[in-house]
């Protein structure tokens, strides 16, 4: 399957970029040979050759070259660039969980129609995926704020919400599917002449659900980005914000700040501050846009060869 | 039409049962008891409190305007250009399939945003106000949002619209048709569209459902006073009641969509038979 996904052009140009975008987010200092936290620092006012100040943040991408800054005078295109291991990284991995977790699932007991789920995904049809998640982060944000806890167990937890949405609708998926290979006739046959489960679900169930496995897993890398960015403007974000004040004495202004640099994080800082800095929202939001269309690639070449291999 | 009434209530029922569950689940996850203080049937913004009812009702319609509008809206737009795209050679077909790949992968957040900029941007050049971007209270817009929730729909209906328009144009009736001495204009109008609006209606769940979120961040981004708003600020008790508000209708509309889906999916294996 790999060599025929290698054939088509497409994919190998969205594995790429998504590879390309990866190593380039590691490796990004040395490559353009800045220093990462003088890149990343908070930069208070902008001064001209002789020492005076000539602006304050935000700036437009003609001020500070590439694409501008933010509320706080951070470079966008350093803060995106960095933020992108984040992004994929949690994105693929959330996904995966989604994957594994519904098949373990569904592999446990496959007999059963899951009819307790299903209840819970035909309600899900009508809720906004979003706004699902964003009931289970705030009671989770207002608990933390009750008893704080440490951040890495916040990540755990949030990532735990995140799976834990998706997994119900594709535990439905799965089970009509796999209910459908076993129901085949070599299956019931190799049942018959004695071979074991688990020998049966690894030989024969997971290899014939293994093309529809990697489509679905683009899907939800998919599903799970648009989740993150839509999570960004209600202003939750992975990893928890801190609390800086800005403005000044009279009129302080509370603005809560990603901890992980994901580019959600960047979009759900800048939201409120929309008109100021357009290019601060629009930015990781293009990024998002190609991304995903990165993995669309993808998902349209494994669809091209799952056809080939009907036919 | 074959809408059996009990069906849909079983079906209801799952459905109540589901957000139930999801309603009671955070804070048995979480053991958080936030409303405490806060009365059963109210819900709050930034820690100002609004009665859910009776002003739910008005929301809801509001919000059931801009959905359907934009549906319609979408509907239309995407059969027009459909019509006018298979009038176009081979060629420039690909590219606009390739276009739409591309569209399709825009996150509806992008759109929406690039939209608001957008007005602002001619506001801002040439003083046309085209339409107000924001919602002021008791003064509620309706084109901007109307428009910005059309357009996703509106390139996924085109997409399914012209594969179907594909697989049609090279069935025998087209052929006989074509025989018979019809011009191609009017068999796309007459005949091949006929057919694939009956197809398109099988898609009618996934259109929905993706456009109940896209409603979500439209109303959240242009601070609607929607039904979302309501059902993003209320928890328990209030949250069940607005989620099943949506939950009630559209799940009646499923059930009629698809109880005459599969009367035409009958139809169909009769005629091939």
């Amino acid at each position: 399957m790999i060599i025929k996904l290698l054939k088509q052009p497409q994919a190998v140009i969205g594995f790429l970029f998504i590879t390309c975008l990866l190593v380039f987010s590691f490796y990004w200092p040395s490559m353009l040979d800045v220093n990462k936290t003088e890149a990343l620092k908070l930069q208070d006012f902008l001064y001209d050759d002789d020492g005076r100040i000539i602006d304050a943040p935000p700036y437009s991408p003609s001020q500070v070259p590439p694409l501008g800054s933010d509320m706080f005078g951070k470079h966008i295109f350093y803060q995106v660039i960095d933020g992108a291991k984040y992004t994929i990284l949690i994105a693929l991995g959330i996904a995966l969980f989604r994957i594994l977790f519904s098949v373990g699932i569904t592999l446990i007991n496959p007999k059963s129609s899951f009819s307790f789920l299903n209840d819970i995904v035909q309600a899900t049809l009508y809720i906004p995926t979003a706004i699902l998640t964003f009931i289970f982060m705030n009671s989770l944000i207002v608990k933390q704020s009750m008893e704080p806890m440490s951040t890495i167990k916040l990540i755990v937890l949030q990532c735990l919400i995140l799976i834990g949405v998706g997994v119900p609708p594709l535990i439905s998926t799965f089970s009509s599917e796999i209910k459908a290979i076993l129901n085949k006739d070599y299956i019931t046959n190799s049942f018959a002449l004695g071979s074991k489960k688990v020998y049966v679900y690894y030989k024969h169930v997971l290899p014939e659900l293994s093309t529809k496995l990697v489509l679905l897993f683009a899907q939800q890398v998919v599903q799970t980005l648009i989740l993150m960015a839509h999570l960004g403007v209600l202003a939750i974000f992975i990893g928890g914000s801190a609390i800086v004040v800005l403005g000044d004495i009279f009129t302080p202004m509370p603005v809560a700040i990603p901890l992980a640099g994901e580019w959600a994080g960047i979009i759900g800082m800048n939201f409120a501050k929309i008109k100021a800095a357009p290019w601060a929202i629009l930015t990781p939001l293009s990024f998002f846009a190609v991304l995903i269309f990165a993995l669309n690639l993808i998902i349209q070449g494994i669809q091209n060869c799952l056809e080939t291999n009907k036919s | 039409m074959n809408f059996s009434l009990r069906s849909y209530l079983k079906r209801l029922r799952s459905t109540i049962l589901g957000i139930l569950i999801i309603g009671i689940l955070p804070a048995l996850l979480f053991g958080t008891n936030t409303q405490l203080e806060q009365n059963v049937w109210e819900y709050s913004i930034k820690n100002l409190k609004y009665p859910l009812f009776p002003d739910v009702f008005e929301k809801y319609q509001y919000s059931m305007t801009i959905f359907f509008a934009a549906l319609l809206t979408g509907l239309a737009a995407a059969l027009i250009l459909t019509f006018f795209t298979t009038l176009l050679p081979r060629f420039l077909q690909r590219i606009v399939y390739g276009l739409l790949t591309f569209l399709e992968s825009l996150p509806d957040l992008f759109i929406v945003v690039v939209l608001q900029f957008t007005v602002i941007y001619i506001y801002q050049s040439t003083g046309v106000l085209i339409a107000n971007i924001s919602n002021v209270y008791n003064n509620p817009i309706y084109l901007l949002p109307i428009l910005t929730l059309a357009v996703l729909p509106t390139i996924q209906l085109f997409k399914i619209a012209l594969l179907l328009m594909k697989d049609e144009q090279h069935k025998p009736y087209v052929t006989v048709a074509r025989a018979m001495g019809l011009s191609r204009f009017y068999i796309t109008i007459v005949h091949v569209f006929r057919n694939i609006i009956t197809s398109l209606v099988q898609y009618y769940k996934t259109i929905f459902v993706f456009m109940l979120s896209n409603l979500f961040i439209v109303e959240y981004v242009f601070n609607l006073n929607g039904i979302m708003n309501v059902l993003l600020n209320t928890k328990g008790v209030a949250f069940m009641v607005t989620a099943l508000m949506i939950a009630i209708p559209f799940s009646l509309l499923f059930e009629i969509a698809e109880s005459n889906t599969i009367k035409v999916n009958k139809q169909e294996g009769e005629e091939a038979a």
